[in-house]
């Protein structure tokens, strides 16, 4: 059975912090999804479900999926007022995620994050987990 | 020697550190921190020259790379750091800007006193919080179709102009009269223009408001009069950027050059420094998509004023009539020449200050220099700077853009509820509008560090003059 996983959201002097533990690399992108639904909803004087959708995202590595999934979540929050919070994996590989995603509509999230950025950027494997920092400027 | 930062420090003067060229093998220039003992204690605090170092290593940077006094730690480059780079053979890099393309400051004077404007201004304040969308995702009431769009980021202002939310008298007093000439709309995506066609008259959130001010104190008689500045005049600082699509602009100009740097051979100790020539094609599509969202933020400045001119216009009539004063940027990047170079100074949370003599300085300032606003925190004063010639020399033209984080945002809601920063705020006869308090906790005094210390140290080291402190009577919040 996966470790579960965890996130932690840790006080950075302009920005969050956000350190990501999982069993896996789909279950640390899942994770991620959590964590910034965590964030996006925070403070949401309602929501309602809102569907899913099938999402897609490709990078040259495994450090900048990370992001890149962060960023393609954070788009559809502030573009489509949609918030993705629950995750099935369907695919992954360090260079490609297919995901379908349940979320919520928002109308007025107070908790918007601007983007995810690759400043001291680290996904790594500790003894047989995943485990990942990543900035986001909030 | 310092071994408090891991560099050596040479002191040139009570004001100026450097970090030599020869601290690490892979800086090209030397780093040059402006900051008295206190500030320069909270600065070795962070990161914050660390990350100026880093910024020292990229291709075709020249001079130095500065760090003004508000300087802290951002990611990939410091917030208050400004490196130029040579235009011929140097890179550009949209983290050198940042995500919030042209968040920059604009100030409005009215001819209102304190005094007259008092008992009305409880009812001003709310209706401006009525008037100007805040936070984060709230939309404008101006939706701008594709080719709407298109033109704000082509034209900036002039397009306003146009579409009466504008008068022909606040180009001039506008940074490169809110038009960036190398701007190209079709080098922004459809992601940054969805996220910002909703956007244009919004302030958004974290540290961004407009702000009901009474001039406090006159330090320049000169350029206060330049300026049209009295003391007990009522004036409005507006403080935004690009919004949403200077966010999507940057994400999505980072991640490319993150995929071309090797092609060009660069090498980078932080990812997030990502950049590539600026006469390479990435480079000048980045170039186009950055000086498009600069005009769009200085459109969302100029919608704002609009709807605060309606608003002081329905509280005051004739007397609420709001001149613009100056717009100028802190995040952007600009081409300019400087001596003989052609460079493209990176300035990330500094703020352009060119002198008298410059020719970019407005006609109507040229006796004082280019006007500067340093935006304090809520419930502190904000101040009004003249740009130097000096300043040139000294720092590319450039000056401090605020007091500067001191304390991280989780920090300054655990030191203080919202609530008690609301009161604390009224309590010294300021008007608060903010639609979350656990914002308004993150953004309090105690979490920034004193702006008049940091406007000192400018002033004292040449950067910029102090002209007047403005105090605030009422707060729009993001």
């Amino acid at each position: 059975m996966e470790p579960a996983s965890s996130h932690e959201l840790i006080d950075h002097i302009s920005e969050l912090r956000l350190r990501l533990r999982a069993g896996s690399l789909a279950g640390l992108l899942a994770e991620a999804g959590h964590a910034l639904a965590e964030l996006q909803l925070r403070g949401a004087e309602q929501t309602a479900p809102a569907g899913s959708k099938r999402l897609q995202v490709t990078a040259p590595d495994r450090d900048r999926l990370l992001v890149d999934w962060l960023n393609e979540l954070i788009y559809l929050a502030e573009a489509e007022r949609w918030v993705a919070t629950e995750f099935e994996i369907e695919r992954v590989t360090t260079q490609s995620l297919e995901v379908r995603a349940s979320g919520v509509e928002v109308p007025l999230p107070r908790g918007l994050v601007k983007a995810a950025t690759m400043h001291g950027l680290r996904v790594h494997d500790v003894d047989g987990r995943v485990e990942a920092e990543v900035i986001l400027d909030v | 020697m310092s071994a408090d930062i891991g560099y050596p420090i040479v002191q040139i003067d009570p004001l100026v550190r450097e970090i030599p060229s020869s601290a690490r093998d892979d800086m090209r220039v030397p780093v040059r921190i402006y900051a008295d003992d206190e500030l320069w204690r909270q600065i070795a605090d962070d990161r914050s020259v660390e990350q100026a170092v880093n910024v020292a290593t990229l291709p075709g940077v020249t001079g130095c790379v500065y760090a003004m006094p508000d300087v802290h730690e951002g990611y990939g480059f410091p917030v208050g750091g400004v490196a130029a780079m040579r235009a011929a053979d140097g890179v550009i890099s949209p983290g050198g800007v940042g995500y919030d393309i042209n968040c920059g400051v604009r100030l409005l004077a009215s001819e209102l006193e304190l005094t007259a404007a008092r008992p009305h201004l409880e009812a001003t304040v709310h209706d401006l919080s009525r008037s100007i969308p805040s936070g984060p995702a709230r939309h404008a009431r101006l939706d701008l179709g594709t080719a709407e769009l298109d033109r704000v980021l082509q034209e900036g202002c002039g397009y306003l102009l146009e579409l009466g939310l504008a008068l022909p008298e606040d180009i001039p007093t506008i940074e490169a009269a809110g038009a960036l000439a190398g701007a190209d709309a079709a080098k922004v995506s459809a992601r940054a223009k969805q996220r910002g066609h909703n956007q244009l008259g919004t302030i958004g959130s974290g540290n961004h408001f407009v702000e009901v001010q009474v001039v406090d104190e006159i330090f320049d008689a000169d350029a206060a009069g330049a300026y049209g500045l009295h003391a007990g005049q009522i004036t409005v600082l507006v403080h935004t950027g690009s919004r949403g699509l200077g966010h999507q602009v940057c994400t999505d100009y980072v991640r490319l050059m993150d995929q071309v740097m090797s092609r060009y051979g660069i090498r980078l100790p932080d990812r997030q420094l990502a950049c590539a020539p600026l006469s390479s094609p990435e480079g000048q599509d980045y170039f186009a998509a950055m000086c498009a969202a600069a005009n769009f933020a200085w459109s969302n400045r100029q919608a704002i004023t609009h709807s605060a001119r309606t608003v002081f216009a329905r509280a005051f009539g004739e007397a609420g009539k709001l001149r613009l004063v100056y717009d100028v940027a802190h995040n952007i990047a600009k081409l300019e020449q400087h001596g003989e170079k052609r460079v493209c100074v990176h300035r990330k949370g500094a703020t352009r200050a060119f002198g008298p003599s410059h020719s970019e300085t407005p006609e109507r300032y040229r006796a004082v220099g280019q006007p500067v606003f340093i935006p304090g925190s809520m419930g502190t004063a904000s101040y009004v700077l003249a740009g130097s010639d000096a300043a040139l020399a000294l720092s590319f033209g450039s000056t401090c853009h605020g007091a500067g984080r001191a304390m991280s945002r989780g920090e300054a809601k655990r030191s203080r509820t919202g609530a008690e920063v609301r009161h604390e705020l009224e309590r010294q006869g300021i008007i608060v509008r903010c639609p979350s308090s656990g914002e308004l906790a993150e953004e309090a005094p105690s979490a920034y560090k004193d702006v008049e210390r940091v406007v000192s140290v400018v002033h004292q080291a040449g950067l910029a003059r102090k002209v007047a402190r403005l105090r605030p009577v009422g707060v729009v919040k993001g």
